[in-house]
């Protein structure tokens, strides 16, 4: 289905996490499916490291010895916007939202599956690879299109009414489609920066959204499009087919 | 309750309003009867007039009340009229008689009147007491109750308003008010000085205004009125105080009254002891509760522990490549691995909970979800364990304000039970709807298991509690269902269980409902 070729092959992944066990574990994976990488058990040795070679992805544990893995996640920030994965504890909810906040990209819940890891790390890498789509043509998943330009959205060709949030919530989405959006991320790329929104707001826009694009879609093809992560945000579904189409 | 006259029943104008109604009216039978039907003497008809003001003003209304009447007569019906001077020897004698006969009866019936409210006085001391000896007996902790006894005590005095402060850490806190607001400043202060034996209790009058701090800075008031302290003490200790307030300061309360403050005050005392030696018992039954907590756990994580672990190592070691294993045997060895870590992972995670429920140490994050988005990602997590049992989702309903790690947490265990104790080729169902009612989703889950017995039905949230269903050797800790509960309670729902119509257990947890903002200040 998809023509996108594999962003994972040679992409240099530093993995941060100061269990021994575990750090080997996920080294010897990654490893095997062609990644290049690089482990630290501190923050201080990984801050080190990531100035050192600037690697494509991080691969962040929150509990880390030395540093608050939130300094670790605002120190790459500050220079770059390398994709940062973090690997949160159970119990760690607030944890994670804060590290999600700060400009984590995406999550997993320890114990984790190495399959989920992976495709997290997939997600991460692919937008990153160059420039965020723009949004000037029209944006696709499966029978929906957005028409950017026309401010219009059809599913199976018929024309979805919907407000200005609405439509720029899901223009939103499907330029991240796989990724992790947290309700504090959409609410500054929808409401603006300067906006203190409540989190209920998203909740409200998201569910209205779901349920027109429901009502056009009566096979429920579309249905699992928006995913919410509970307590986190949403995500768009990945394995749906959205392309970017440049206008004619 | 209605306020009753004191018991001195001095009420003057009452008696002299009675004296010149009955008075002139005891003198116009009089004359009707003297002049008209012709009797010589009719002069006891004032002693009606004497009897009916000794009854409402006391004997000395009643003495008063008979030497106006002799006096009266002598005037009026005496020869010669209209002059003070008798001529005849019988009028002499009639109005010495009536003066006599007058301040004999009116006493008599004044004494007895007395004696009758000096009984009301008594019965309505012993129900105040009664009433609060009652609440005090029968409550389950002393502080609720203390309202209802400032009541009683306003009730049955003639302070206007009562209250009570319970001193704890060496602050007076106020406890139970009949009034509102900041207790009075009143001009006259007066404490209870209460001596062992049988002494009576007197006033001890105080100048300093030691008063009840309700709050802090109060802004000058006008003083007025009286305020009365009587100290609930215990010993030596001071555990409180019970303060009235009377606007008008016309006496202090009487012996009586002192009676009752002094005994209630006796009683909230032995209450208060109670309650805290209840409360020191509470404490030791907990400690004792506690360690036998820790050793059910310890005993239901050494088998539950070792079981899955025991699993593992065995797994693990199939996997070396000296075993020898094909690559299909090596594939369920890995499954099997991953299955004993997910149980594991949930019983660490449960019994994690259980802690922080036990230490009320969980904070729930709020927000607004479907139900549909929860339990969908419940549902998947457990999908790969139904294993031919059939999955029925019927989920309607307003959305709900929850923290949603605890309600999937708690959908997660509820789904592991029916998993659990439902045989292959059950039917697990999952519905929601909103309960019109009060404002909670109702989301029900329920098997077609073995289901619980009916009289169980309450004790199955409860910590280490099993279901004697047999057949699995792996039961669960009991741990489960506890932290349900917990976890919905501290998202702010509730959770009862019955028997399902499938045949088994039904679980149903009530969430409450979002209330979403509905201007969304969204152009269109």
């Amino acid at each position: 289905m998809r023509s996108r070729r594999p962003a994972t092959a040679g992409a240099r992944v530093l993995v941060v996490e100061d269990d021994d066990e575990t750090r080997t574990v996920l080294v010897r994976e990654l490893t095997t499916r062609g990644y290049l990488v690089e482990e630290t058990a501190t923050g201080r040795a990984a801050l080190e490291r990531w100035e050192a070679h600037r690697p494509d992805v991080v691969l962040l544990d929150l509990g880390l010895p030395d540093l608050d893995g939130l300094q670790v996640i605002r120190r790459i920030r500050r220079d770059a916007l390398t994709p940062i994965v973090i690997l949160s504890g159970r119990f760690a909810e607030q944890e994670k939202v804060a590290a999600l906040d700060a400009g984590a990209d995406d999550y997993v819940t320890k114990p984790f599956g190495v399959d989920e890891l992976n495709a997290r790390l997939r997600v991460a890498l692919r937008h990153a690879a160059g420039p965020e789509a723009v949004g000037e043509g029209e944006l696709r998943a499966g029978p929906l299109v957005l028409d950017v330009p026309r401010h219009q959205v059809r599913v199976d060709g018929v024309h979805v009414d919907l407000t200005p949030r609405e439509f720029e919530i899901l223009r939103v989405m499907l330029m991240n489609q796989g990724r992790l959006m947290t309700k504090g991320r959409l609410l500054r790329a929808v409401w603006g920066e300067a906006y203190q929104a409540e989190h209920s707001y998203v909740y409200v826009h998201v569910s209205q959204l779901r349920r027109k694009l429901a009502a056009a879609d009566p096979e429920g093809r579309l249905r699992g499009l928006i995913v919410t992560e509970p307590g986190v945000g949403y995500r768009v579904a990945e394995d749906m087919e959205t392309e970017t189409l440049d206008k004619p | 309750m209605r306020q009753w006259p004191r018991l001195s029943g001095r009420v003057p104008w009452r008696g002299l309003a009675v004296a010149l109604l009955t008075l002139p009216g005891a003198t116009l039978i009089i004359a009707l009867l003297e002049n008209n039907v012709g009797l010589p003497n009719a002069s006891a008809a004032y002693l009606v007039a004497v009897v009916a003001v000794a009854l409402v003003s006391g004997p000395i209304g009643a003495a008063v009340a008979a030497v106006l009447a002799a006096l009266l007569y002598d005037f009026l019906f005496t020869e010669p009229y209209f002059t003070l001077t008798i001529s005849d020897p019988d009028d002499w004698l009639n109005v010495i008689l009536l003066l006599f006969v007058g301040v004999v009866v009116g006493q008599l019936a004044a004494r007895q009147r007395l004696r009758a409210e000096q009984a009301i006085v008594r019965e309505r001391e012993a129900r105040a007491l009664f009433q609060i000896s009652r609440s005090l007996a029968t409550r389950s902790s002393t502080a609720p109750v203390l309202a209802d006894i400032a009541q009683v005590l306003a009730a049955n005095t003639h302070l206007d308003r009562v209250w009570l402060t319970l001193t704890a850490d060496g602050r007076d806190r106020s406890v139970a008010d009949t009034g509102s607001g900041l207790p009075p400043d009143a001009r006259f202060h007066s404490v209870l000085r209460r001596t062992p034996g049988d002494a009576p209790a007197e006033w001890l009058r105080v100048h300093d205004t030691t008063r009840a701090q309700t709050g802090s800075e109060s802004p000058p008031r006008e003083a007025r009125g009286a305020m009365y302290k009587v100290r609930i003490e215990v010993g030596d200790r001071s555990l409180g105080s019970i303060w009235g307030w009377r606007e008008r300061r016309d006496d202090d309360p009487d012996r009586t009254e002192r009676r009752l403050l002094a005994a209630a005050a006796d009683q909230i005392g032995q209450a208060l002891t109670q309650d805290a030696l209840a409360t020191q018992a509470q404490a030791a039954e907990v400690a004792r509760q506690s360690d036998a907590l820790k050793s059910s756990l310890l005993q239901a994580v050494s088998h539950d522990l070792r079981t899955p672990l025991a699993t593992i190592r065995t797994a693990a070691g199939t996997l070396r490549p000296e075993s020898g294993l094909a690559s299909e045997e090596r594939k369920e060895s890995a499954e099997a691995i991953e299955r004993e870590v997910e149980y594991l992972d949930r019983l660490v995670t449960n019994l994690l909970d259980l802690g922080r429920i036990e230490a009320g140490a969980l904070r729930p994050e709020l927000d607004a979800f479907d139900l549909e988005d929860l339990v969908d990602r419940s549902v998947a997590r457990l999908r790969s364990r139904l294993e031919g049992r059939l999955l029925a989702l019927d989920l309607e309903g307003s959305p709900v304000l929850v923290d949603p790690v605890f309600v999937d947490e708690a959908i997660g265990n509820l789904l592991d039970n029916s998993i659990r104790y439902a045989p292959p080729a059950a039917t697990i169902r999952l519905t929601s709807q909103d309960l019109p009612e009060d404002g909670y989703v109702r989301l029900t889950i329920e098997d077609s298991g073995p289901g619980v017995a009916e009289a169980d039905l309450d004790r199955i949230f409860e910590k280490f509690y099993r279901g004697a269903a047999g057949g699995s050797t792996r039961v669960g800790t009991g741990v489960g269902l506890a932290v349900v509960r917990g976890l919905v309670e501290a998202t702010g729902g509730r959770v009862t269980a019955r028997r399902s119509d499938l045949g088994g257990l039904a679980v149903d947890l009530d969430l409450p409902r979002a209330r979403l903002p509905t201007e969304l200040a969204d152009p269109t």
